[in-house]
């Protein structure tokens, strides 16, 4: 990208979503990769190597050529497979079920959150992914539910002990970004009340009696992303892309951090020029610096890479 | 639905076919409002709602082994904010259906009198490319007239926008997708305001102008008082500053209409395009 004099235009843009504005290329924020650890990709799940860094926040992504077939087709067990890598990488164990006991246990109830969007769901591929670890660490059939409308009513939702959260990762027309910290808008007895300046306080609904200090571990489902919007539901085949990954972590904002650099990434690759997205993905800078929830400065958070690093585009 | 409702369910109704193409209605048509848009299309409701939309029929269509078409019909209320909400996704090229159109990855999207018409393939194919257009000239036909466009149009220059793009909203969040001005609502705009975002060809090479028309003149002073302070801080009362980039970027109240011009090439390219504008305001 061409260097050019900052504006103070471009200074109160990068302000707006800043600090995730600073893994994205932009002329006023440098190109984004200072800080953040380039570790090496790992096939066949190993744990790559973590620097000595101290960061706030990890999450892993993992990557298989083989996740999406023709179609957008999901393949379940490449699918189960980036799952466990990615969940034992987190929590630093090389045998996925250990990691899985980390996060439930025979006593919990657990409530899947998934995302229905018929567009662009969840997959019920990595709903069962999930499912099975999740019984298989002990917890009985009978206490875990997957559900993504009327959670506030569902029974094993309304006594959950866990939350796991799991949605594609998209662009979105008002929010900026449809991703984990959005997926529990649905909590909110009355979501639009969290619209106000393009859903700046999404993080809000995280401090809900439902959801508060539940979630264990968020997945951002980046096999066929969503880049850009058209139309009334902001969607069109045409922008879907096959990036064949999973972002996994605990910390929703650090998830959804990392996703947005894929996004911008491939919409910049994909216009041709630092295309911002329709609507300020402020929502997620604000979960940190206004809400605490979690971490969306890219130089804090460690980005783990395993698998298939074709196309990776951070 | 109470009775207003299937009244307007009623008229959209009447301007949408039965069938074309082989494609052919199937289930009930689904009919919502400024509340229940939400149901159906989440936050980006909120796009429809920052133009004062009234209702929405939305009509599903169906034929064996081919994907599925929706017509989503949105009465906007008026011309002025069917044109609005058309120029918000100006993507595509030309259908040239309605008083403007656009196609672009399996979806026709165009305007005509008080409505925004969105024609969608689940999957893009020749075959349902062809058929959107199928069903889209009926709608067309149906409504019958044309609207008007906002006459705020008129305040920009027409060699200023020629080969660009005008855009006309009224919510802060829409102009800064379009156009970042900052964070929060600098100029107040809101539902009773009026703007126009004009840019000229070449990704806005020769600047960006923007004129907000504001229901009372006082309203228009504070909105460019809170603007000079909050974005230009050193224009002055000149109202004039050179940006870091070197551009000009300068601002002006005329009656109840603030206008500002931002990357302007020069200094009297920035004064000429605000003396051509002020002297449209009637």
């Amino acid at each position: 990208m061409s260097r050019r004099s900052l504006t103070r235009r471009d200074f109160l843009m990068a302000a707006a979503v800043t600090p995730i504005a600073g893994a994205i290329g932009c002329c006023c924020t440098g190109d984004g990769t200072a800080g953040v650890p380039s570790t090496a990709p790992a096939s066949g799940g190993r744990v790559a190597s973590i620097k000595s860094i101290s960061f706030a926040s990890r999450v892993v992504l993992a990557r298989d050529a083989a996740a999406v077939g023709e179609g957008r087709k999901f393949n379940g067990p490449v699918i189960q497979k980036m799952l466990d890598d990615a969940v034992a990488t987190l929590f630093g164990e090389n045998d996925a079920a250990v990691a899985w006991k980390k996060i439930v246990g025979p006593n919990d109830i657990v409530g899947i959150k998934t995302n229905t969007w018929n567009y662009l769901p969840t997959g019920k591929e990595v709903e069962e992914a999930i499912r099975t670890r999740v019984l298989a660490a002990g917890v009985p059939a009978d206490k875990i539910a997957v559900a993504d409308q009327g959670v506030l009513t569902n029974p094993i939702f309304k006594a959950a002990t866990v939350l796991i959260n799991a949605r594609p990762g998209r662009v979105h027309y008002w929010a900026g970004m449809g991703s984990c910290i959005k997926n529990y808008i649905i909590f909110a007895p009355k979501p639009a009340d969290y619209h106000d300046d393009a859903c700046a306080d999404l993080a809000k609904v995280w401090s809900l009696p439902p959801v508060k200090n539940k979630t264990q571990l968020n997945v951002l489902v980046m096999l066929t992303p969503l880049f850009h919007n058209i139309g009334p539901r902001g969607f069109s085949e045409a922008y879907l892309w096959p990036y064949k990954g999973l972002i996994v972590g605990k910390d929703p904002v650090a998830v959804d951090a990392t996703g947005y650099r894929i996004i911008q990434a491939q919409r910049a690759k994909h216009f041709g020029e630092d295309k911002p997205l329709e609507t300020s993905a402020h929502h997620i800078m604000l979960a940190d610096t206004r809400h605490k929830l979690g971490t969306s400065d890219p130089n804090l958070i460690e980005v783990i890479k395993l698998g298939w690093t074709e196309d990776i585009l951070i | 639905m109470n009775v207003l409702q299937d009244s307007a369910a009623s008229r959209l109704k009447s301007l949408l076919p039965a069938e074309a193409a082989g494609w052919k209605a199937e289930a009930e048509d689904r009919l919502y409002d400024r509340d229940s848009i939400f149901e159906y299309i989440d936050g980006a409701g909120e796009v429809y709602r920052a133009y004062n939309f009234r209702e929405l029929l939305s009509r599903r269509f169906h034929r064996a082994g081919a994907p599925d078409i929706i017509i989503d019909l949105f009465d906007m209320g008026s011309a002025a904010d069917a044109f609005g909400v058309f120029t918000h996704d100006l993507e595509g090229e030309d259908a040239g259906l309605g008083q403007g159109s656009n196609y672009k990855g399996g979806l026709l999207t165009f305007w005509r009198d008080r409505y925004l018409v969105s024609i969608f393939a689940e999957s893009e194919t020749s075959e349902t490319k062809a058929a959107l257009f199928a069903l889209a000239r009926p709608v067309a036909a149906a409504i019958g007239r044309d609207g008007a466009t906002p006459a705020l149009l008129a305040l920009v220059p027409p060699d200023f926008a020629a080969g660009g793009t005008v855009r006309y909203l009224h919510s802060p969040v829409i102009l800064n997708y379009h156009f970042y001005v900052g964070a929060g609502n600098l100029l107040g705009l809101g539902p009773e305001t009026e703007a126009v975002l004009a840019k000229s060809a070449d990704k806005g090479r020769n600047g960006v102008l923007l004129a907000v028309k504001y229901p009372e003149r006082a309203q228009a002073a504070a909105a460019l008082a809170r603007f000079s302070k909050g974005y230009l801080p050193d224009a002055g009362r000149a109202g004039l500053v050179r940006t870091e980039d070197g551009k000009w970027t300068s601002f002006r109240l005329v009656k109840g209409v603030v206008a500002i011009v931002f990357g302007a090439p020069t200094k009297a390219g920035a004064a000429a395009l605000l003396n051509n504008l002020a002297e449209r305001i009637k």
